[in-house]
């Protein structure tokens, strides 16, 4: 049993006005996010603790909750939009990119795609739930990959815009990020990754 | 009495209202601000935008010619003989002649990168029914890479969103012309009229209503309910697919989430309880890669015959691959079993068909127009693309194809329309419905009976049918009508998902009578619709579709029309 499932038992047997999210059920929407014991977690992946009778539930931290479990998630988006987190195509590219599978560049980029903007690493940010400023781990994550991706022409000010204010720089390595990314994503290395190519842009090092 | 009074009720002025933001409807915001970036573009989405439906599930992929060694008339023969030519072959023809441009406008545009071949161009795997391997994917979660990269374009093209608002009814002024819709507000559970000189309608269609199901929460037929109301045309509603390979876990949500098509492909067996390879009975030319309605009423069969598992179901193996392999090829679907105890990478999992994909819906032409100026359809609220079986992989590749036309026509026809005036007794009537269940004393939760009409659909209109089961499931649907009439859900208004759960269960009920109005109509066999009765497909009698229509008092009206073979004949 999920955690998800024990929020639907307590909905329809014991109090209908519960509040909480989800949609898909099979980590892929990233909606359903809050803290199970303090971990930030998928309600609709986690199975419920057997060795307990109680568990504690808690809304994600660092987000104005609405209701219950449900939060506006409004300052997570707003960080993310701060990265200009879309492709900015370069002139030439007006077919699909020829890219080798085993390129640098993919292997750079690939683990680090599959972001469902849960939440989770935001919510386990010591520095992203205190400051509003922090761009916050997701973010970033979503950052480096644009930077690695050579189809992209805006990778230099993109690189500008994570390394200044409210940038990498405002990272502690406390990896809570890391640690609780429902997908497996590591957003502290994408930050160590950023660091590093703000110090040697040019450099061939990581692919780029 | 509703608390609502409608003079007070804000009014959002917007010049192309979106509803819905699955691949449909954020297709259509791209390419609405692209033709004419000078528009005003409002999303309207009951769950979070990009973030909700069913595109985000996508797992198996696209269907796109890009080899030359291939070609749009075969993808054409491939939809219309998966489709038993029942397609709109107009709408199929669409379908597979766009579908490369949008393929090449989300990876040269809007930054998608699906998964590459060792030369470095766009991987194609083989997908079930298709005569090439065509079928283009990122890993077995596509869906994530073209939600994130379309959510991702909308910090640049910058519509105005409403997430979490519901969209009730489509409005009308005094004479019949579309004003917008009304809709609410889930988080400050206020009313809201929403005037649009253009309405596209992308929620999603129903294939919820069923015990095992395989689609995100929100798809509860808003849509199509909302245009059925509206007395628009629907076809094909009794074409509702089931996918073959549902996993099975027990109490919990994840029952009915789909294990995809591309282990089929890839050369998954299936076995019953005997451990016999079962589809040698049914198709034993394509076995396993059969198109999916053989392969659900074969699983189907199997169970019912008694020669399922203990709970209910058949099984899947792939570990003949190897474990290494699969785990490489199939990760998504390897975490998901593991979630549930079991393993694919190593062994077999159990899986029953499950209610995954409306065919059926309101009937739109080419260009997404509708008979209603300024009405809008797309993607899997719109019917007869797909007629009487949706081929893997024509599903996404439908919702961003069509919702990319709805965009452009949108465009190039808003400034033909302006703002009217709502008729205030519509406006009226729809909150009042909207607001009733919050405002009775007393009544059920919605809970039980969303429920029970999931086993009723299941066991009468499902993935076997006949006159006796469908005379008892409409029986049943006309009880439950009647009793969430009556249902009551305590408050407050704000963040009311029990609220919610009413009016879901209000479209699902109205469309859950189409779907079984319609397959009482179709008596012969065809594609997703099989009636144990008449096993087999008549085609002298039912090359015809099946259109149903509501009228103003209520009545409902239904028609069968030839199929016109404007392309390709059986
Ligand atoms: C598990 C699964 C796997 C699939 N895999 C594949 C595949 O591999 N290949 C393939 O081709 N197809 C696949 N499909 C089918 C495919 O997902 C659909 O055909 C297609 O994505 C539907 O897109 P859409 O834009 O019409 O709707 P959706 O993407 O479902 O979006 C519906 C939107 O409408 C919103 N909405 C609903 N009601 C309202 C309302 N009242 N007011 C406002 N907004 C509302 C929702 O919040 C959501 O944003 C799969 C489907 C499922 C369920
Ligand atoms: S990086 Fe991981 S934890 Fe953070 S939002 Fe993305 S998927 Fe969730
Ligand atoms: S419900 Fe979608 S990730 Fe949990």
């Amino acid at each position: 049993m999920m955690v998800l499932d024990l929020l639907l038992a307590i909905q329809r047997e014991h109090d209908a006005a519960l509040g909480f999210r989800f949609s898909c059920r099979v980590a892929m929407c990233g909606t359903c996010t809050l803290r199970l014991d303090g971990r930030s977690v998928l309600a609709c992946q986690t199975p419920v603790p057997r060795d307990r009778d109680t568990v504690r539930l808690d809304p994600v931290a660092g987000l104005p909750v609405l209701r219950d479990l449900v939060v506006d998630t409004t300052a997570f988006w707003e960080e993310w939009a701060r990265v200009t987190p879309y492709l900015v195509p370069r002139d030439d590219l007006t077919e699909p990119a020829v890219i080798r599978p085993d390129a640098k560049e993919r292997q750079l980029i690939d683990p680090a795609l599959d972001c469902i903007g849960c939440g989770a690493c935001y919510s386990s940010c010591a520095v992203s739930a205190g400051s509003r400023d922090f761009i916050g781990p997701a973010a970033l994550n979503r950052a480096m990959v644009l930077v690695a991706d050579s189809r992209d022409a805006a990778g230099e000010e993109r690189l500008a815009a994570v390394t200044g204010e409210g940038g990498v720089d405002r990272c502690h390595y406390v990896y809570g990020c890391s640690a609780q990314c429902p997908k497996g994503l590591d957003p502290a290395q994408a930050i160590r990754r950023l660091r590093r190519w703000r110090l040697r842009p040019r450099s061939s090092d990581d692919g780029r | 009495m509703t608390g609502v009074d409608v003079a007070d009720v804000p009014v959002v002025d917007t010049d192309v209202l979106v509803v819905g933001s699955g691949g449909a409807g954020l297709m259509c915001v791209l390419h609405v601000k692209a033709a004419a970036p000078e528009l005003d573009v409002t999303i309207v989405s009951k769950g979070a935008v990009g973030r909700s439906g069913c595109t985000r599930m996508v797992q198996g992929g696209f269907n796109a010619v890009l080899d030359p060694a291939d070609s749009v008339d075969l993808h054409l023969r491939d939809t219309l003989d998966g489709g038993r030519f029942l397609n709109d072959q107009e709408l199929a023809h669409t379908l597979v002649t766009d579908a490369p441009k949008v393929i090449h406008e989300l990876e040269t545009r809007v930054g998608c990168f699906f998964d590459r071949s060792e030369d470095g161009r766009i991987h194609q795997k083989a997908f079930a029914g298709q005569q090439f391997d065509r079928t283009v994917h990122r890993g077995d979660l596509t869906g994530i890479e073209i939600m994130g990269r379309l959510r991702d374009q909308m910090f640049r093209v910058l519509p105005n969103e409403l997430e979490d608002v519901r969209a009730l009814d489509l409005v009308t002024d005094v004479h019949g012309e579309l004003v917008g819709l009304t809709a609410l507000d889930a988080r400050t559970g206020r009313a809201l009229l929403v005037r649009a000189r253009i309405v596209v309608v992308a929620t999603g269609g129903a294939a919820t209503m069923y015990r095992i199901a395989a689609p995100a929460k929100e798809k509860t037929g808003d849509g199509v309910a909302m245009c059925w109301r509206a007395g628009l045309p629907l076809r094909d509603m009794e074409m509702l697919q089931f996918h073959p390979t549902g996993l099975l876990a027990a109490e919990s949500r994840m029952t009915g989430a789909v294990l995809e098509e591309g282990l089929r492909g890839a050369g998954a067996y299936l076995y019953n309880a005997r451990g016999e390879r079962y589809m040698e009975r049914y198709d034993a030319a394509r076995m396993e890669r059969s198109t999916r309605d053989v392969v659900s009423r074969a699983g189907y069969s199997e169970i019912m015959a008694g020669r399922g598992t203990p709970t209910g179901g058949v099984l899947i193996d792939i570990s003949h691959l190897g474990a290494g392999e699969v785990e490489r090829r199939f990760p998504g679907m390897v975490a998901r079993t593991r979630q549930i105890g079991q393993d694919l990478a190593t062994g077999p999992v159990e899986v029953s068909p499950t209610a995954h994909f409306h065919m059926g819906g309101v009937l739109i032409d080419p260009d997404c127009h509708t008979e209603m100026r300024g009405l809008l359809v797309a993607g899997e609220d719109a019917g007869g693309t797909h007629g009487a079986n949706r081929l893997g992989g024509n599903g996404v590749a439908e919702s961003t194809v069509f919702g990319s036309r709805a965009g452009d026509t949108a465009a190039a026809e808003a400034s033909s329309r302006g703002f009217g005036e709502p008729d205030p007794e519509q406006v009226a009537a729809s909150f009042a419905r909207a607001y009733a269940p919050l405002e009775r004393d007393a009544g059920e939760l919605p809970f039980p009976l969303t429920r029970e009409l999931k086993d009723a659909m299941w066991v009468g209109c499902g993935v076997v049918r006949d006159r006796a089961g469908l005379e008892e499931c409409l029986a049943s649907l006309d009880e439950l009508t009647e009793r969430s009439a009556q249902v009551s859900v305590p408050g407050p208004a704000q963040v009311n998902y029990a609220w919610q759960e009413a009016l879901d269960l209000e479209n699902q009920l109205t469309v859950a009578r189409t779907v079984v109005a319609a397959a009482q109509l179709r008596e012969e066999s065809r594609g997703a619709h099989y009636r144990a009765d008449f096993p087999e497909q008549d085609d002298a009698a039912w090359s015809r579709y099946v259109v149903l229509r509501r009228a103003a008092d209520g009545s409902v009206s239904s028609d069968t029309r030839p199929v016109e073979h404007t392309r390709l004949a059986p």
